[in-house]
């Protein structure tokens, strides 16, 4: 026990005394209690924007919302693409994985020469009057649209980590009693990925809630996002600025935090629904029990 | 709606099929947006890297070039490289070792223990970058510790949930047996910990070592709050480049060089694994 302790004791020491100090001065910096210079006074001022607060919350869950959904989408069609289409799925999804080493300040990069003003794609179509601006714009297109290119990529690999084996199997029996690759998609590899998609998901809204570069590079310069706010003022020449990063930090944090633990408490609950619903079905004796049932009663696309 | 009870049985049927039924077109449509999807950002890139001049609304340079290229072998590009790979390779092996050790100790700890401890080291990724970095800085500089080394510990700290959950996954169909025999006929701790557990885990210490070097190669946010501009990595000279108008060739090698690397680095890690499997 104790020996067992003291192999886990530097990661875990290290972690906390990192961590707990981080959030622990940036919650008396915020408070003017750890001043840069001077003596430290309580004041709850840097708390008290609420309305630029909320303003960059806002951005950041939006950014974040529609990322995932996006990434959620596209690594769901490469995964089951990879697991219907022979050859090329394998192909599509062998080089999707290559992307994921691919750091998001190159993607992002990528994503500008690609979509600005007078970038690749523009020049593709020939450079047309009507061609929307995508960077720099107040919907966070290119942002969003690099943090879906990246993370799909990622929700693709664990879609296909967690079910490639079970769900081959089972979508190869489908295909033998003549289902489509559609029937199969929606019927077979939907309810088969719904836990590892809602997993790759959660990841994917966390790390892009609390990205900096895409939105640094990508997006307008106001309205900004809790992590570019923070980084600016935290660089600001005027000490005052100090506390309201690290309000602007610990937000960004509490939103986090909060996010977790309801789709935590989420994915319990729908992990044990499908338990019970498994366990429903195996009380039904059938004598020949056939995945395909049982995976459309188990109310594929919802 | 029963779709697959109106699914055509396979057989019997002797109907020759439309050679653009939507059966055959769809797979080939949605597979090409794919591709498109995944090779497209990287096309560009690849072309700015070798273009000379490059002026819209031309769709393909003017004019080939291979000084953006050439630029990498500056001393700061190259400089900025050694810094990038110094802090991957810290990373990997601090990141690494401890992730091990944690791992290891969370195994033989009671079921409770090792659910908190586990737990605590899972809330990194809990934790937007740039917020833990920002407190920790504070705790950094009082302690004097030097720029390096307080980027190295940051991003150790980043690295930890996903080593220590590698090894986690790869201890859980670990077979101590070997161990045992491996004792039993006279081999000694220290050559059991490498002849025998470091062999058998060999696969988990790339993986857990692949994902910390990329932690530490592809930093950006935890370099730019810590060093202040001083610490000057690869990723420090792609930030200034893309964030300046007419650098896309240099934005275009300088990405080119912060993939190869990890890529050339998965490759050999694939076939190395491959390698282990094949039949002697």
């Amino acid at each position: 026990m104790s020996r067992a302790a003291l192999l886990a004791a530097p990661a875990v020491l290290l972690v906390v005394l990192v961590l707990g100090a981080a959030l622990l001065t940036a919650l008396l910096q915020s408070l003017g209690l750890l001043p840069l210079f001077g003596d430290p006074e309580f004041s709850t001022a840097a708390w008290t924007d609420g309305g630029a607060l909320a303003e960059s919350a806002g951005v950041s869950l939006y950014i974040a919302a529609t990322s995932t959904l996006l990434a959620v989408v596209l690594g769901f069609l490469i995964a089951a693409y990879a697991l219907t289409a022979g050859r090329g799925g394998r192909l599509v999804a062998a080089l999707s994985a290559a992307t994921i080493p691919i750091p998001h300040l190159v993607a992002s990069g990528a994503i500008g020469l690609l979509l600005t003003d007078a970038g690749f794609l523009a020049r593709l179509f020939g450079m047309p009057e009507g061609f929307p601006q995508l960077v720099g714009t107040d919907w966070w297109t290119a942002a969003i649209l690099e943090f879906a290119w990246k993370e799909s990529a990622f929700v693709a690999l664990v879609v296909l980590g967690g079910i490639s084996r079970s769900a081959a199997a089972l979508s190869e029996t489908a295909a033998t009693l003549g289902a489509s690759a559609r029937q199969r998609i929606l019927h077979v590899i939907l309810p088969l990925a719904r836990l590892p998609l809602s997993v790759a998901g959660l990841v994917v809204f966390v790390y892009t809630f609390g990205s900096y570069e895409a939105p640094w590079l990508l997006g307008p310069v106001a309205p900004e996002p809790l992590s570019v706010r923070a980084v600016r003022l935290f660089g600001s020449v005027d000490l005052a600025a100090r506390p309201e990063a690290m309000a602007t930090a610990l937000t960004s944090v509490g939103i986090a935090v909060a996010v977790i633990g309801l789709a935590v408490l989420g994915l319990a609950l729908l992990a044990r629904g499908s338990r019970r619903r498994s366990r429903r079905r195996s009380g039904r004796h059938s004598q020949h029990p056939s995945p395909l049932r049982s995976s459309r009663r188990s109310g594929a696309g919802s | 709606m029963n779709a697959l009870a109106s699914a055509p049985a396979r057989t019997g049927s002797r109907r020759p099929r439309a050679a653009l039924s939507p059966r055959r077109v769809i797979p080939v449509v949605l597979g090409a947006a794919l591709l498109i999807w995944v090779l497209l950002p990287l096309v560009p890139v690849a072309l700015w890297s070798v273009a000379g001049e490059w002026r819209a609304p031309a769709v393909l340079p003017e004019s080939w070039s291979v000084q953006a290229l050439t630029s990498l072998a500056t001393p700061e590009v190259l400089q900025a490289g050694l810094r990038s790979a110094a802090l991957g390779l810290g990373v990997a092996i601090t990141g690494t070792a401890l992730g091990a050790l944690a791992a290891f100790g969370l195994r033989q700890l009671p079921r409770t223990p090792a659910r908190i401890l586990g737990f605590i080291l899972l809330t990194p990724l809990a934790i937007p970058p740039f917020a833990l970095v920002m407190g920790a800085n504070v705790l950094l500089l009082t302690a004097r510790v030097p720029t390096f080394a307080a980027v190295l510990i940051v991003l150790t700290v980043t690295a930890l949930p996903y080593t220590t959950y590698m090894f986690h996954v790869a201890l859980a169909s670990y077979d101590w047996r070997f161990e045992e025999v491996a004792r039993t006929l006279g081999a000694s701790p220290t050559r059991v910990l490498l002849s025998v557990r470091m062999a058998l885990l060999a696969p988990a210490i790339a993986r857990a070592g692949f994902l910390a070097f990329l932690v530490g190669w592809s930093d950006y946010i935890t370099t730019v709050l810590i060093g202040g501009g001083q610490l000057r990595t690869l990723p420090m000279l792609l930030g200034s480049a893309a964030s300046t108008t007419g650098g896309e060739q240099l934005t275009a090698a300088l990405s080119l060089a912060m993939i190869a690397p990890p890529v050339i680095l998965l490759i050999l890690l694939a076939r190395s694994g491959r390698h282990r499997r094949s039949p002697q």
